[in-house]
């Protein structure tokens, strides 16, 4: 009887040979087998392995991050760390941990607080250079609108020191720098420079928007820096003759005037009660809404 | 009129170009409509001046009001000559208040204390620039108007632009300007050129200026140009780091028209392989001087396509950041 077997490589021959041949390629096939399992099993180790150590290293994170947050808002709440007495496994870090743990604390609500101060329309601070400068964007803004954006470049040295900055040379930066606290208390000096800033861009705004609405009225005399403006007037009625207003705004951190001064032709006109509330209206209110006001009680053309 | 006047005149007419002269008449004051109408401008301009030198005798005009056309001509075009920046230095207490009848009245009473025969204009242009007009004499003679000094200046900034001065009347000119503004000097910014925009811009900053951002890349459209896909920019990154730090050292958009620069050296000559000029004690002399038609969008485009190094050496952007293209270097700095 013949008993065909079929192998898909080799040629069955029959008898001891044959059967010997057989019992090799088991043999081999099942080495493959146990090399594949054993390097399979080799991968999943590994993987093993870095899974734990991924979650070795979050687990840290984690423990970080709580004790920084409850750091942060012990600053938040006191603006001082107290003396930490709950948790124990602390303590064995020491000092160190406890001192890098505050400055982060601090760096973060650094942060924070300057992303809300850019949110308001305050300045915003960018480190250049890979940390040796700084770049500050003062925003200015005037009745809801924002302008112009000045910037100013400052180098982190042992002193303070502006290298570069597009501030328009009328603003006093190098008075405020000279005879101010930049080098003390820098957010004192950006906020007085911002003040000087935003009162010029809220005065130019209100010539700007004076010529554009109130075409009537002439500025017969104005300068860069937006402190001395003299209009002329077209008074209705008879005795219709060229009426000066001079303003002058001596504080320059300011958008009102400080003094208003009317001329006339007519020389009872500037005595007259109409016209001497009108002074006071300059003095109170931006020039483009008292000279709407005014319009309205017949005051100018 | 007399001899000089007309030749004042004539002088004043040749100068301006033709296709300027109508505008320019137009603009001034004594010339009235109908008179302007009446002259036929596509005459050749000898024959409009003879019309002039009549019409102006006719009215009887003087130097005076020839000045004045010469001023409105040299307002509209001020980009010709050499002008020089220079800096007021310590303001006094009431320096920012300074307003403009106060100045006017303190440099003409300055400056005729100083020198009996001289002329002075002083107009207001309308983008708050102050232009004055100098024409020099001295105690003997009448104020010469063929050679006239022009300054500009805006209030309430500590810059100056001049051009016309000769060195004689210069400590004449500086001391009645620095009077009138109440500060305490005056000096050289070490800034010239042939065109005042470009070196007023420069000094007051008034070109767009870049600064580093949180948000550099403007904001993507959401329908983009499609590109060619088959074109691929190789180190885009690189490309884009070095048009910033162009941009930061001189600046974005239309640069101020520059056309020098020039470096004077005082320093030892180092080269070893040279060797009888190594080793001297006294600094080797030389001057560097870069020049161009508009020599600030060169040197951006030099650092923008990497033919100079970044980050941009502070010799070249000292340009830009001093307001200055007049420096002497040193051993110690510049």
């Amino acid at each position: 009887m013949l008993v065909l077997i079929y192998y898909p490589t080799f040629v069955l021959s029959p008898g001891v040979l044959g059967h010997l041949n057989m019992l090799e390629m088991e043999a081999s096939n099942l080495k493959q087998q146990d090399l594949r399992q054993s390097s399979c099993e080799e991968e999943l180790n590994a993987t093993l392995q870095a899974l734990l150590r991924k979650r070795d290293q979050l687990q840290v994170e984690i423990k970080a991050n709580t004790s920084l947050q409850k750091m942060r808002s012990l600053l938040d709440r006191t603006g001082v760390p107290c003396e930490r007495n709950e948790d124990v496994d602390d303590q064995e870090d020491g000092s160190d941990n406890s001192q890098l743990l505050l400055m982060m604390a601090k760096h973060t609500q650094l942060k924070d607080l300057l992303h809300a101060h850019h949110l308001i329309g305050g300045y915003d601070v960018l480190q250049t250079r890979k940390g040796k400068g700084v770049c500050v964007s003062l925003a200015t803004a005037y009745e809801g609108v924002y302008l112009e954006t000045y910037n100013l470049e400052i180098d982190l040295g042992s002193n303070l020191r502006i290298c570069r900055h597009n501030i328009p040379p009328f603003i006093p930066l190098e008075r405020l720098v000279t005879q101010g606290n930049m080098q003390t208390d820098i957010r004192d000096f950006l906020d007085t420079l911002s003040q000087y800033l935003n009162a010029y861009a809220g005065r130019k705004q209100q010539l700007h928007l004076t010529k554009e609405i109130h075409s009537s009225v002439q500025v017969a005399e104005s300068n860069a820096l937006c402190t001395i403006l003299v209009l002329m007037f077209t008074v209705p009625g008879e005795k219709a003759g060229a009426t000066l207003c001079t303003l002058q705004y001596a504080d320059h951190t300011q958008c009102l005037p400080t003094r208003v001064n009317i001329q006339s032709e007519d020389t009872a006109l500037a005595s007259s009660p109409q016209w001497k509330k009108n002074q006071a209206l300059l003095l109170e209110t931006p020039l483009h809404t008292a000279l709407v006001t005014m319009k309205k009680t017949g005051s100018i053309a | 009129m007399d001899d000089s006047t007309n030749r004042i005149l004539q002088r004043l007419i040749r100068r301006i170009p033709s296709q300027m002269f109508q505008t320019m008449l137009g603009k001034w004051a004594h010339l009235s409509r109908e008179d302007l109408h009446s002259l036929d401008f596509t005459q050749p301009k000898w024959v409009l001046t003879e019309h002039l030198l009549a019409h102006c005798e006719e009215k009887g005009l003087t130097v005076k009001h020839i000045t004045e056309l010469e001023m409105i001509y040299i307002i509209e075009n001020p980009n010709q000559g050499m002008w020089h920046g220079f800096q007021l230095l310590d303001a006094e207490e009431d320096a920012p208040s300074i307003e403009l009848t106060q100045f006017k009245e303190q440099f003409k009473a300055n400056l005729t204390e100083l020198i009996r025969h001289v002329s002075i204009k002083i107009k207001k242009h309308t983008d708050e620039a102050i232009w004055i007009r100098v024409a020099w004499g001295d105690n003997f003679t009448k104020p010469n108007h063929l050679k006239p000094t022009y300054v500009v200046h805006h209030l309430q900034t500590p810059y100056v632009f001049v051009t016309g001065l000769t060195s004689k009347h210069k400590p004449l000119l500086n001391q009645a300007l620095v009077l009138a503004t109440r500060y305490g000097s005056m000096k050289d910014a070490h800034l010239s050129g042939r065109n005042l925009t470009a070196i007023r811009d420069l000094l007051m900053r008034q070109y767009q200026q870049v600064f580093p951002t949180k948000h550099p890349k403007p904001l993507q459209e959401k329908n983009p140009v499609p590109r060619n896909p088959n074109i691929e920019k190789e180190q885009a990154e690189n490309t884009e780091n070095r048009l910033q730090m162009a941009c930061e050292a001189f600046g974005d958009g239309t640069l101020p028209q520059l056309q020098k620069a020039v470096y004077k050296l005082e320093t030892k000559f180092r080269d070893n392989s040279n060797k009888t000029l190594t080793g001297r004690e006294e600094p080797f002399r030389g001057v560097v001087e870069f020049a161009s038609t508009n020599l600030l969008e060169s040197l951006r485009h030099c650092v923008s396509s990497g033919m100079a190094s970044t980050p941009v050496t502070p010799l070249l952007s000292s340009i830009t950041q001093k307001g200055r293209n007049y420096f002497v270097i040193t051993d110690k700095g510049v």
